[in-house]
């Protein structure tokens, strides 16, 4: 019997492993005690978190609740993340329809304390498709009211997002009321400079489609910009395609002499790869930016960023000059 | 679409491949599993690989290796729930309850601790029959030739354990390494599949032909070549329905797998008068 | 002198500090019909089970053929019918045939093919147990007493020159429970098939067993039927009216 795991054994492994992994963990400096005197905003996902800091600057402590590279639909918050909430001034969160949890949490905070931002009061919803083409003109199924969450990739609403997020940090944080604003004018114009320059690059591309191997996530911004988008399943990422979408991308990119295929950063690519190789092409990646890698997240990138880098890889894919 | 045009496409034939092999890898191993009631091992053992996927992530491992580097540590998981049964007193399902729960507990607070990943874990972890690489197919075939072997050369000792473990102990047979070889295969079958199917089609695969055989087998012999066209026909006839009728593939083979188990069950109770 | 096939040599068997069984030795020869009767509780069949290693002993040796246990690998020539199978599904996929198979046995375990002459072999266990018209019936749909007697043919075809059989007919009605007794005593008399014989079957047990052993934790009493009479164990197992209730082969009752 020597050598043989015993239960014991197993258990004592376990919690070796456990412990190895919370030391760390514990010893880590929480980032210092937050400052009192500064402003504390909890933000469900990294546009909203991106906003607030392009926002406050300095004078604020933004914390993202969704880790890196954790899907937004199924995260479960930590009691950590609970407390986090209920220290905070302001907790903003994107739509219920995206944070379910976030919801939840919000629910269960004192109202006196934390002022919950709702940041999507006054931006144009659009409904998500039961079935992967923007247009709609075939398949609207029992599901078709859904709201697609992902409404910042439409810059007019994330500007409304953006003015929303400035409101409430300047009526929470009177003394700063002047910065904020003044740096949410600044950012307001960011946007405007950004959408300006889609509009140009995507004006002139020999593509008007965009195929997407995996989930209908990118509607907001193909709206916006008129092109046709095809996606490979439905915008809920429990969805799985069918065979026949999967045949009829294969045809489409056959058919229009299309050599790429796009895929979601963070997802598993296989699926686009299968379709792309199928049709003999290649997966390009685009962020939705509801989420960021950790590599990504610990360098400090941005929203601004992160668009400018789906805008070249666009110009690649749909062959603009 | 139609329906003999979408058989040209290269994702679906190595679906199909890679289904038939699945379905008869699933079928032959499951009827040992069903027998000795460990039909939850799938489950169990999918998520304790969500467990370690967690693990093999947090130690940097590319996310396209993941699922393979996990493969010693569901092979742990494999040996622990066996562990847990024969000591003590716990029976098959609990023990596969403790190793499933312990599983995800670990996988949820390691995805916790890590403060994120760079990529998301579940979309790595659950797959879809229609995006099979080549290189997936060939792993599959290679472990369905192991698995075909083992079971010609040594089904009988497993059919004896399965039957009475004393009475094949006292015939000369090493019952715990026949576990063991049970198990260890399964864990194997399990990961692969579940990277290929997803989590509930491994499971649904391993317990549902086998108890649609065991509706209509005469004998031993008979119940397992039944399992095997059982797993082979429920996965051929889901995929194909699935592109005919334009549904999610995984789902539809888990339905085609139960009508066929509702049909053996009807026909056997029919035979039985 | 006919030869040891079962030998325990000061066995002991303990479940952390619970004793269940202690120093424990006998013997079995070939031609031997042993009786081992005790109170519940007693250890019975976790001796049984302990002599073909199914439970590890904590200390002392069990001999097998004149091997040590660990050694062991003629299970051929063991035969062993259990209390209670762990199957307990009706609808186990195997026919009484497929079980009885079973029974031959190589060193991997149980042989993949079997020759013209152990089919034939096959064919007479069954007929001689009577179970040749069920041998493709599902083994979990014949009755109990059916049942009994395809595990008995699994455990005689191998031809043993051991039997342990472990309470083989408390699931028996008594008409039944005769005619299994009948076909071990004939084994035991034209084959000299080595008999060791657990039971509460007071009744039969004197009827057939040459020896007896007395269990209760450890062998109390180890002899023959006339001195099994005479001593005071069998007046604490079978209480004051055990004149009535045991009776030896030759029609005498103690």
């Amino acid at each position: 019997m020597k050598g043989q795991l015993t239960m014991p054994r197993i258990f004592l492994l376990t919690l070796l492993l456990i412990g190895s992994l919370m030391l760390p963990a514990c010893s880590k400096p929480e980032s210092a005690a937050p400052t009192a005197s500064k402003l504390q905003v909890v933000t469900s996902l990294f546009p909203l978190y991106d906003f607030v800091r392009q926002i406050g600057g300095d004078q604020v402590e933004v914390t993202l609740l969704l880790p890196p590279g954790v899907e937004a639909h199924s995260f479960d918050p930590k009691p950590d993340d609970i407390l986090r909430v209920n220290r905070a001034g302001l907790f903003i969160f994107t739509h219920k329809a995206m944070e379910v949890w976030a919801a939840t949490i919000a629910q269960s905070v004192d109202p006196a304390r934390v002022t919950i931002v709702d940041a999507s009061v006054g931006t144009q919803l659009r409904q998500s498709s039961g079935h992967a083409d923007e247009h709609g003109a075939h398949g609207h199924t029992a599901n078709a009211a859904a709201i697609d969450p992902h409404l910042w990739l439409d810059f007019a609403n994330a500007q409304v997002m953006v003015e929303n997020i400035a409101q409430a940090m300047a009526r929470k944080d009177p003394a700063q009321r002047d910065l904020y604003l003044r740096n949410a004018a600044a950012y307001l114009a960011r946007l405007d400079a950004l959408d300006a320059a889609y509009r140009t690059a995507l004006a002139l591309c020999k593509q008007r489609t965009l195929l997407q191997g995996g989930h209908f996530a990118l509607g907001y911004l193909t709206a916006r910009y008129d092109l046709k988008y095809h996606a490979a399943a439905a915008v809920n990422p429990e969805a799985e395609p069918t065979a026949a979408t999967m045949a009829a991308l294969v045809q489409q990119m056959r058919r229009n002499n299309l050599h790429y295929l796009f895929s979601e950063e963070l997802v598993s690519p296989k699926l686009a790869e299968t379709i792309a190789k199928e049709a003999g092409g290649s997966v390009l990646l685009l962020s939705a930016a509801h989420n960021v890698s950790k590599t990504d997240f610990e360098r400090g990138i941005t929203f601004v960023e992160i668009m400018e880098r789906n805008l070249k890889n666009l110009q690649i894919g749909l062959e603009c000059r | 679409m139609p329906f003999f045009e979408i058989l040209g496409y290269g994702f679906i034939q190595r679906a199909l491949i890679a289904g038939t092999l699945i379905g008869l890898l699933c079928a032959l191993l499951g009827i040992f599993l069903v027998l000795r009631r460990f039909s939850l091992i799938g489950d169990g053992l999918a998520h304790f690989t969500f467990g370690s996927v967690a693990l093999v992530l947090l130690c940097g491992v590319s996310a396209t290796w993941v699922t393979y580097a996990a493969i010693p540590l569901v092979l742990i998981g494999a040996l622990g729930i066996l562990k847990l049964t024969s000591s003590a007193r716990i029976h098959g399902d609990t023990a596969i309850g403790i190793v499933s729960a312990l599983g995800i507990a670990l996988g949820v607070i390691l995805a916790s601790l890590s403060g994120g990943y760079n990529v998301d874990l579940f979309s790595y972890l659950f797959g879809n029959i229609l995006i099979i690489s080549r290189n997936d197919v060939l792993l599959t075939a290679a472990l369905a030739i192991v698995v075909v072997a083992v079971v010609a050369l040594r089904g009988r000792a497993f059919f004896a354990v399965a039957f009475d473990e004393d009475l094949a102990r006292t015939s000369g047979i090493n019952t715990g390494r026949a576990n063991i070889i049970l198990v260890l295969l399964t864990a194997l079958t399990v990961v692969l599949a579940m990277k290929l199917v997803g989590i509930m089609l491994v499971s649904a695969l391993l317990i549902l032909p086998p108890v649609a055989a065991l509706q209509l087998g005469r004998g031993f012999l008979p119940t397992l070549l039944l399992a095997a066209a059982c797993g082979i026909l429920s996965v051929l006839s889901g995929i194909l329905a699935s592109f005919a009728l334009n549904l999610p593939t995984g789902g539809t083979i888990i339905v085609a797998s139960f009508l066929l188990f509702v049909v053996a069950a009807l026909v056997g109770r029919w035979r039985r008068g | 002198m006919p030869m040891i096939l079962l030998q325990a040599e000061e066995l002991h068997i303990a479940y952390g500090s619970t004793d269940i069984l202690r120093d424990i030795s006998f013997q079995v020869r070939t031609g031997d019909y042993l009786g081992i009767v005790g109170p519940n509780g007693s250890g019975k069949s976790t001796l049984i089970r302990a002599m073909l290693g199914l439970v590890p002993a904590t200390s002392g040796a069990v001999r097998l053929l004149g091997q040590p246990l660990a050694q062991f690998s003629d299970w051929q020539k063991i035969g062993y019918l259990p209390q209670r199978l762990s199957f307990a599904n009706p609808h186990f996929p195997a026919t009484v045939e497929e079980i009885v198979r079973l029974g031959f046995i190589d060193k991997h375990g149980p042989k993949r093919r079997i020759d013209a002459s152990e089919a034939r072999h096959l064919e007479e266990i069954l007929t001689r147990m009577g179970i040749i018209d069920l041998r493709q019936q599902l083994i979990g749909h014949l009755s109990g007493g059916q049942q009994q007697r395809a595990l008995l043919a699994r455990a005689l075809v191998g031809r043993p020159a051991l039997l342990l059989l472990d309470e083989p007919t408390t699931a028996l009605d008594p008409e039944t429970r005769e005619d299994f007794y009948a076909i071990v005593k004939e084994l035991n008399r034209e084959l000299g098939t080595a008999i060791v014989l657990i039971t509460h079957d007071t009744w039969n047990i004197g009827q057939y067993a040459k020896r007896f052993v007395y269990l209760d934790k450890t062998v109390i009493f180890d002899g023959t039927f006339a001195e099994f009479c005479a001593s005071a164990e069998m007046t604490s197992f079978f209480g004051e009216h055990s004149n009535k209730t045991i009776y030896h082969h030759h029609g005498e009752h103690c």
